[in-house]
């Protein structure tokens, strides 16, 4: 169960750098780094799991609760999405405005930075 | 002021360092369209002073012992870290203030530079200026990250400022692309070492840690952390991003950029190797010092040697960036507080005349409308003081004495050596002199106008974006590219010839110059750096400190190297230093070494191709610099 | 580099960092085991030292408060951001959507279409409301409820046409909503510094557990963000909107 839990994480994670190296169009980039950050949430949400805990919230419970999962990590997984929301949101921008100055969204084609 | 009172008044100036900037930050996003563009420049400014003096005023408080503030009230109970703290110290205390002071500069700079009515720049330099405070302060490591994507996020929207021509753009991509998933990388580093010690403080983890052996998730933490920040330090094989993001973005960006962002990447790899990873088997060992080592000089001498190949005056000041870069990382891996010490100083001296430097680009593009070399081939006449400016930056930064570099580099000459690393100084000085003479070479073309005027290969004609987007003009400024350029460029020529350089875009370099001379000139500044690095370097010392409930007095253990700098001997070489560099630009502006020039532009194009401008290949470098890291680590602490 | 030198390099590296990330995974503890002290201990003391069920929110805006300020403000920064990028440049201009052809006005909506987006739009104001006011009791809190009220003006977008969306969120009321989440955050952590204890302490009454109003700052710093990430989301949506139907290049004009 540990294998395939956390082989997801480096699945994730590498097929979203394979996304970017080998992608031809900006958008299709931008949701390849996105995957790759889903993979950081994966781990962080995977890291505090506990089999059999219940969420870290403390009402309307059942008579034997048992243990809790970590709160501390969802947390932190929460503070991970709201920075991939935000670096994404730019990227699409930036993707918005090559698409209208360089007339192409290939980022193989973008030249404009060579010397 | 007694240190009681001292002690007093610091509990408040701590969170006000970044509340203050963030709450200037948020009017200004919230309420900009009701003020006048004056308005919203000076408030900016008035908050970037008020937030320099504030990490003064730690810098200062600080110089004892660290001052340790905990968030929310939340101190450590039952023997573990509850909230997250900010470890105050001179060296970290001192970064905060070098940020301060140069977003400061580029604000008053941008009073002139982004010409149209809306600027909207305000708020995200001053989010910028708090992220790089948070970074420098936080004792907390995943505050440390979020505190490293707050920087980016503000430096990507800054680069892409010039939406409307294709370089800022895909510099912005690039920058974006590889330091998000830097951040990642870092990130999977900070789960590794929480899912293994149960802690995210940077104390706690270390004594976690401490005496034992590093395992494989120990080691692959450290590489990913590392590899992380490496990134945004833009070291090789992590720097692709560097040149194509300061290329094209806006010149009062750069300046941030090299004079703060690539540092503070440094900064974080040594302040996380040092309270994390310093206590492990092996890592203070002679094998993790040739891993920093190799890294520094490998990313020092390719920096220099693309610096001299450039014509296009922003990226040769990037990739002299990352030269520096290299050094300062050469001096921080000897992984002595004497070497640390050198590479502090040399940041803050280098950072204000590199900061000068760019600014002085900035005058030339805006009244030239060019920043290409040989373009500007003796275009320079009418702009004397800045002139004087890029020549006598260029030369602080080849370490002339009396100036805070200089005393910075031969601290670090004086650490290799005792580190029985002599020649490393040749390094260092091959890195200063030909970076600095592509600087003195270009100075001498355009103001001169000494040399060829055609360039040795195609110009493709990306020196010449305009300045600043102006939303209020339609000329000639707007997205023709280079073909329809000519008669407004002509048209430019003539303005700006007619117009004097504005005061504001003059003065500001100047001032940062004077205030790199007068640290220079401070009697015991070498001492002031080598205490600040020791206390900085002492890990055990700054986990009682933040574990513990008393402050601790300065680590008597690590004893302060009588200051040996001020020798005749350090003073020439640093005057050698400076003549090589006149002598490297005086070859390359003459016109008998023609043949030379070429045999060394054919001998380098292989780099010069490998440094494509395309992500793919960015990112597929620093999949394998990640991997490498892996590698080295694992070798170093095993 | 050529595409197939790249994919060579990228293999090679990609197996190797493939091996490190593998060798790093192994060593974490079983997957669902044990929980750290650190996080069984914040489980333990939040309900009762801060009078709230939802333990994620005591840890993001009291525990590790500091964080989420910063958080919000990357949020404001991305927003910040979009709206320098996709402003407006020196050789575009802004056109209201209107029909070509001068005799006819566009056609309003369907009354079913109409009807629907009233439905959907008040529901999703609704819940983010609830979200936001309840982020101390269950799962919720400001950053997503902010986002579920950004989603009703998309909605109404959805379902009738730009100039009517464009009512309702008019650029300086979001802005400035914005800037006030983000700024109320800061005055919130003044707060403590002026009632003599630490930056962001809690020092608002704490409520009874369990209440909606309770956990002292907590619940009003929930509100803040809630504030703060609705106007950022619907600057977002604006933006982008702007982009699409609005700025058109001035040659286009002649």
């Amino acid at each position: 169960m540990s294998v395939l839990a956390y082989g997801v994480v480096a699945w994730l994670f590498l097929i979203g750098l394979y996304g970017v190296v080998t992608s031809r169009n900006l958008i299709h980039m931008v949701v390849c780094v996105s995957v790759a950050q889903s993979a950081t949430d994966v781990l962080l949400l995977e890291i505090g799991y506990r089999t059999g805990g219940h969420a870290p919230v403390f009402v309307s419970l059942p008579a034997h609760p048992g243990p809790a999962v970590d709160a501390l990590m969802q947390a932190l997984a929460l503070t991970d999405v709201v920075v991939g929301a935000a670096v994404t949101a730019l990227l699409l921008a930036v993707a918005v405005q090559v698409h209208k100055r360089a007339g192409t969204l290939d980022p193989d084609e973008l030249r404009a930075t060579r010397e | 002021m007694t240190a009681v009172n001292l002690v007093v008044s610091t509990s408040a100036v701590i969170p006000a360092s970044v509340a203050v900037p963030l709450g200037g930050a948020a009017l200004m996003a919230g309420f900009s369209r009701f003020l006048p563009r004056l308005a919203r420049d000076l408030i900016a400014i008035a908050v970037a002073l008020a937030t320099t003096a504030l990490t003064l005023i730690l810098t200062a408080a600080s110089a004892g012992h660290p001052l340790i503030y905990w968030f929310s009230g939340w101190r450590p109970a039952r023997g573990m870290v509850i909230g997250i703290d900010y470890a105050v110290g001179p060296l970290g205390a001192g970064m905060a203030s070098l940020a301060g002071v140069l977003a400061s500069a580029a604000l008053v700079y941008c009073l002139r530079y982004f010409d149209s009515a809306r600027g909207r720049h305000h708020a995200l330099v001053l989010i910028f200026l708090a992220a790089s405070v948070d970074f420098c302060l936080t004792g907390d490591l995943f505050n440390l990250f979020v505190a490293f994507e707050l920087v980016a996020v503000t430096a990507f929207a800054l680069t892409a400022y010039n939406a409307g021509h294709p370089a800022p753009l895909q510099g912005a991509i690039n920058f974006a692309v590889t330091n998000s998933l830097g951040g990642m990388s870092v990130l999977m580093g900070v789960g590794f070492l929480y899912a293994r010690t149960g802690s995210l403080n940077l104390a706690q983890i270390g004594q976690t840690l401490a005496g034992r052996h590093a395992d494989a998730l120990v080691v692959v933490a450290f590489a990913l952390l590392t590899g992380g920040f490496l990134v945004k330090a833009a070291v090789v094989p992590f720097h692709f991003w560097l040149p194509d993001a300061y290329g094209s973005a806006p010149i009062p960006v750069c300046v941030l950029f090299a004079g703060v962002m690539s540092e503070l990447g440094l900064f974080a790899v040594i302040r996380v190797w040092v309270t994390v990873f310093s206590g492990l088997d092996g890592g203070t060992g002679p094998r993790m010092r040739a891993v920093l080592l190799g890294l520094g000089i490998l990313t020092a001498v390719i920096g220099a040697v693309m610096a001299l190949a450039q014509v296009h005056l922003k990226r040769m000041l990037a990739f002299l960036t990352m030269s520096h870069l290299g050094i300062y990382l050469i001096g921080a891996g000897l992984l002595t507080p004497l070497g640390l010490a050198g590479a502090s100083l040399l940041v803050i001296g280098d950072g204000l005349a590199k900061s000068a430097l760019f600014l002085g680009v900035g005058v030339v593009q805006h009244q030239r409308a060019s920043v290409s070399e040989t373009r500007l081939h003796g275009a320079g006449r009418g702009l004397a003081v800045t002139g004087v400016t890029m020549a006598l930056g260029a030369l602080l930064l080849a370490d002339l004495p009396p100036y805070v570099s200089s005393a910075g580099h031969g601290l670090l000459v004086d650490a290799a050596e005792r580190a029985g690393l002599p020649w490393m100084e040749l390094v260092v000085a091959f890195s200063v002199v030909a970076s600095s003479g592509a600087v003195l070479r270009a100075a001498g073309r355009i103001w001169l106008g000494w040399g060829d005027g055609e360039s040795p290969g195609p110009d493709t004609g990306t020196a010449d974006d305009p300045g600043e987007e102006s939303e209020s003009e339609p000329g000639p400024a707007s997205a023709e590219g280079a073909g329809g350029a000519d008669s407004g460029q002509a048209e430019r020529d003539r303005a700006g010839r007619r117009r004097r350089a504005p005061l504001v875009m003059v003065l500001p370099p100047l001032a940062l110059l004077a205030i790199g001379l007068g640290l220079g000139l401070t009697s015991g500044i070498e001492e002031h750096a080598t205490a600040a690095a020791a206390a900085f370097s002492d890990r055990a010392a700054y986990a009682t400190a933040v574990l513990g409930t008393a402050p601790v007095p300065p680590a008597g253990g690590i004893a302060v190297p009588p200051s040996s700098v001020v020798s005749a001997g350090g003073v020439l070489t640093d005057l050698g230093q400076v003549l090589a560099a006149l002598c490297v630009a005086a070859v390359a502006l003459d016109r008998r070494s023609a043949g030379l020039r070429r045999a060394l532009a054919a001998g380098t194009g292989w780099l010069r191709r490998l440094h494509s401008g395309l992500v793919g290949d960015q990112v597929t470098w620093l999949t394998a610099g990640l991997a490498l890291l892996a590698a080295l680590g694992a070798a170093a602490l095993h | 580099m050529s595409r197939r030198a790249r994919l060579a390099l990228f293999a090679a590296a990609a197996a190797a960092l493939a091996v490190t990330l593998g060798a790093g995974l192994a060593g974490l503890p079983s997957f669902g085991s044990q929980l750290t002290s650190y996080a069984r201990l914040l489980n333990e003391l939040a309900p009762r030292q801060r009078h709230v069920t939802d333990v994620v929110s005591a840890i993001t805006f009291d525990y590790r408060g500091i964080d989420t300020l910063f958080e919000e403000f990357i949020l404001l920064a991305a927003v910040a951001g979009i709206s320098v990028l996709l402003r407006p440049l020196s050789d575009e201009v802004r056109e209201l959507p209107e029909d070509k052809a001068p005799d006819r006005a566009i056609p309003p909506p369907s009354p079913a279409v109409w009807l629907l987006t009233v439905l959907l739009s008040s529901l999703l104001a609704l819940t983010g409301l609830e979200t936001v006011t309840h982020g101390v009791v269950t799962p919720g809190g400001g950053f997503q409820a902010g986002v579920i009220l950004a989603s009703a003006l998309y909605v109404i977008y959805l379902g009738t046409n730009y100039r009517t969306v464009e009512r309702y969120q008019p650029a300086p009321l979001l802005e400035a909503s914005d800037g006030v989440g983000a700024f109320g955050y800061v005055v919130i952590g003044l707060l403590g510094l002026l009632a003599g204890d630490v930056f962001l302490s809690n020092v608002l009454g704490l409520g009874g557990t369990g209440n909606m109003i309770a956990g002292g700052t907590i619940a009003v710093l929930n509100l803040t963000v809630g504030l703060e990430v609705a106007g950022g989301f619907a600057i977002l949506g604006s933006e982008f909107l702007d982009q699409t139907a609005v700025i058109r290049t001035k040659s286009r004009r002649r």
